[in-house]
């Protein structure tokens, strides 16, 4: 990332794997963030960032919670106060979809994981223009499993979300499609819904396109 | 031009035996069965036809469902990915290209410009191209490496399907065989026919080792000016072609469509063989036993059987010493009574000889001229003779003397020939193509054994004489005989058996059977056999004022001097 670009950050890293990882942020931060948002794990001091697809938000509860919850007496006060002085993070889960090292962008498996209390930061509309160019990526998504989450809610998340990021890139929403397409021509049950949710979400997209 | 340029698929899969199959990568509408496409692959390039076009989809609910739904940009991009057309490719041919590599491939070239290495020619196909090497249309020059360049040996036969590229004929190699053209009536043939018989004699104009060109026309259409069903001028090949062709009639003071023809052919008796009326018995409705007379008739008066036969008296008798009535000698009971021959088989052999021959004037005890003589003068002179049969349009005059003319005339050129092997004479005889319509009643199983035309067309070119057929039940043709025929060229045959014959001992026959019944009546013929390097549907070419006008500028080269001669004659040259 450039430095005349102003950083927004998200959270810190709380865990990591190889392939995902999960950052801890406060109330205030997620609003920042949506599903299928594109972010950065600044690590080995800038020596590797590693991006990831925000996947998954966790609320989880504390004591302090439950005991609020069944007081008969809260007030609007004390409801802020725990939202801002909460004991447990917001959990954000992030799935790892490429790194840069030495100044090249992969879009494949990081090679070591961030590590604990990393900075993330959500990337900016040049890195997403960057980092969706290639668009291998989308075959790392397709092969993993994501808990409850339907893939291709993911993807076409991700999509419309990376579309306004290039300034309603038609070609590059169409080329996207038929990586989809392309990864997927044998699954019919993925294919066709994912490409109807797409629809939906670019009504917009100018057809007849040469990709 | 880069690799891609041009692509229209890639390969996919396929084998020597089944053909290959190609990923289409354009819309299936822009192309069509038939369309001659070219792979390169490694050092190699593959020539071939597209036999079918097939609809996939990777899951049949993609074709089944739909796709309205979907935005239609994206139900677009499933075209191709999802929903896809493979084209089946039968392979015929492949060339090489010489190395990959830049520097060995121009020492390649090198060593062809300089000789020292053979230049590389099409051959039949031993190999299959890789996965995914690119398919794409032929072009102007890969038509012109199978089919041949503008040269004054060729002739444009038709166009490629798609690009329009002009696809010739070899004429020296076409005539080296025998060779026919097919289609159902209403196809075309004759235009068709027509436009090989002027290239043919377009062709001999220039050069002398081209074939001379027989015709027995049975209808009278090759020789003058005729009309087309709509009444459009049709240029006969005497007013195309002025002296050079020679419009023979049967029968003294016979006319050819009201005009005088060039000259009259009469046949002497003495050339009618007892084979040549066993080959009209089912014609003549002869018995079994007709052969026995034939053959007594043979024994007993040699080549004079026929005037000494039909000059006996039926039903003459005389009476014996004590008053019996008996057949006199010279009725054909009498004579076959001394021959020891069932009387009235003879009595109607008799009859129906002369019942069929009695009234032929063209059939005569002494003839004017000798009629193969007459023939075989001009064919040798390098002009081409039409004989055209006048009022006598029956099968059984057409049978009767295309045979005896013909075993006569392939009789002479078997002696020139061996003349010429032997170094008793210089100079081989000029090939020579007999020309003949309605060729399943001369070829038929029953009797391609009997006639001079099963002979040619069996025994290749040996003598120098080919055939060249033109029909439109080629199953009526025996198959021993249309598998030797070479090149073939046919329009339209709606019928299975037809289309059997004429693609009888041909490889990649199951794949042409389509094809061929699949071609557009009067603007598609395909062109197979030996004489083509591999099949290929193409636009017909039309006989029209530009094919008119092509012929006559033909004429007009540089060793064409007595026909610039005849040039200035307007009767020749009607519209010049």
């Amino acid at each position: 990332m450039s430095d005349s670009e102003i950083e927004i950050p998200v959270g810190r890293l709380l865990r990591a794997n190889s392939t995902a990882f999960t950052l801890g942020c406060r109330i205030s931060e997620t609003d920042r963030v949506s599903f299928g948002s594109l972010v950065r794990a600044s690590s080995r001091a800038g020596q590797l960032d590693v991006y990831g697809l925000v996947v998954d938000v966790t609320i989880a509860d504390d004591l302090l919670v439950k005991q609020l919850a069944i007081s008969p007496g809260m007030t609007e006060e004390q409801r802020q106060d725990q939202l801002e002085r909460r004991q447990v993070p917001i959990e954000m889960s992030v799935l790892a979809i490429g790194y840069r090292e030495g100044g090249l962008i992969h879009r494949r498996i990081p090679p070591r994981p961030p590590l604990s209390l990393d900075r993330i930061s959500l990337c900016s509309a040049r890195e997403i223009q960057a980092i969706t160019e290639g668009l291998g990526y989308l075959r790392l998504i397709l092969r993993q499993r994501i808990g409850e989450i339907p893939v291709e809610q993911l993807i076409v998340a991700h999509i419309a979300s990376a579309y306004e990021a290039r300034g309603q890139d038609d070609r590059w929403a169409l080329r996207a499609a038929g990586e989809l397409i392309a990864q997927l021509r044998d699954d019919y049950g993925t294919l066709l819904p994912l490409l109807e949710a797409l629809g939906d979400a670019l009504p917009q997209l100018q057809g007849a396109v040469n990709v | 031009m880069s690799e891609n340029e041009g692509t229209i698929g890639y390969i996919v899969g396929g084998n020597l035996q089944d053909g290959l199959r190609v990923r289409l990568t354009v819309p299936a509408a822009d192309l069509q069965e038939g369309s001659f496409v070219v792979c390169d692959s490694d050092h190699w390039r593959f020539y071939g036809l597209v036999t079918d076009l097939e609809l996939g989809a990777t899951d049949p609910r993609f074709a089944d469902e739909h796709l309205d739904r979907l935005h239609p940009a994206l139900a677009q991009l499933l075209y191709g990915q999802t929903l896809f057309t493979t084209m089946e490719v039968y392979s015929t041919l492949m060339l090489d290209r010489g190395p990959e590599d830049p520097g060995e491939r121009l020492r390649w070239q090198a060593d062809i410009d300089s000789g020292r290495a053979e230049r590389p020619a099409p051959r039949p196909v031993k190999t299959v191209p890789a996965h995914h090497a690119p398919v794409r249309l032929a072009d102007a020059g890969d038509v012109a490496e199978i089919f041949g360049r503008d040269d004054p040996g060729s002739l444009v036969i038709g166009h490629t399907l798609e690009q329009g590229y002009p696809v010739r004929l070899d004429l020296a190699r076409f005539v080296k065989r025998s060779a026919g053209i097919f289609g159902a009536t209403g196809t075309g043939k004759s235009f068709l026919a027509r436009i090989m018989l002027a290239g043919l004699i377009q062709a001999g104009s220039t050069d002398s080792r081209m074939a001379s060109v027989l015709v027995f026309d049975m209808h009278n259409e090759y020789g003058f000016d005729d009309t087309d069903e709509n009444e459009n001028p049709v240029r006969g090949l005497r007013s195309l072609f002025g002296g050079r062709v020679q419009v023979a009639a049967l029968g003294k003071g016979s006319q050819v469509r009201t005009k005088n023809p060039d000259f009259t052919l009469e046949i002497g008796m003495r050339d009618l063989l007892p084979r040549d009326i066993l080959m009209l018995s089912e014609a003549l409705s002869l018995t079994d036993k007709a052969a026995d007379v034939l053959s007594a008739l043979w024994r007993d008066f040699s080549d004079g059987w026929f005037i000494e036969f039909m000059s006996m008296q039926p039903g003459l008798v005389i009476e014996t010493d004590d008053g019996k009535k008996i057949p006199a000698p010279n009725s054909p009971a009498g004579w076959a009574r001394s021959a020891g021959i069932h009387e009235s088989s003879a009595e109607a052999l008799h009859r129906s000889l002369l019942r069929r021959l009695g009234d032929r004037d063209y059939l005569v005890r002494d003839p004017a001229m000798d009629a193969v003589e007459a023939v075989v003068d001009r064919l040798e002179n390098g002009r081409h003779v039409v004989l055209s049969f006048g009022k006598y349009e029956s099968d059984l005059d057409y049978l009767l003397v295309s045979n005896i003319l013909t075993r006569r005339i392939r009789g002479r050129w078997v002696k020139k020939t061996e003349q010429y092997r032997s170094g008793a004479v210089e100079g081989a005889p000029r090939p020579l193509v007999i020309v003949v319509e309605e060729a399943h009643k001369l070829l038929n199983p029953s009797l391609s054994n009997q006639t001079a035309f099963g002979i040619i067309a069996r025994e290749l070119r040996k003598y120098m004489v080919t055939l060249l057929i033109i029909d439109q039940r080629p199953s009526g043709i025996d198959d021993e005989v249309m598998s030797q025929l070479g090149t073939r060229i046919t329009g339209w045959l709606g019928d299975e058996d037809d289309i059997r014959a004429v693609l009888t001992g041909l490889s990649g026959r199951d794949k042409l059977r389509g094809m061929l019944a699949r071609l557009r009546e009067k603007e598609e013929v395909l062109l197979l056999g030996w004489g083509v390097r591999m099949p290929i549907p193409v636009k017909s070419r039309r006989y029209d004022q530009g094919f008119w006008d092509e012929m006559r500028a033909g004429r007009r080269g540089p060793d064409s001097g007595d026909v610039l001669n005849e040039r200035i004659n307007d009767e020749l040259l009607p519209w010049a």
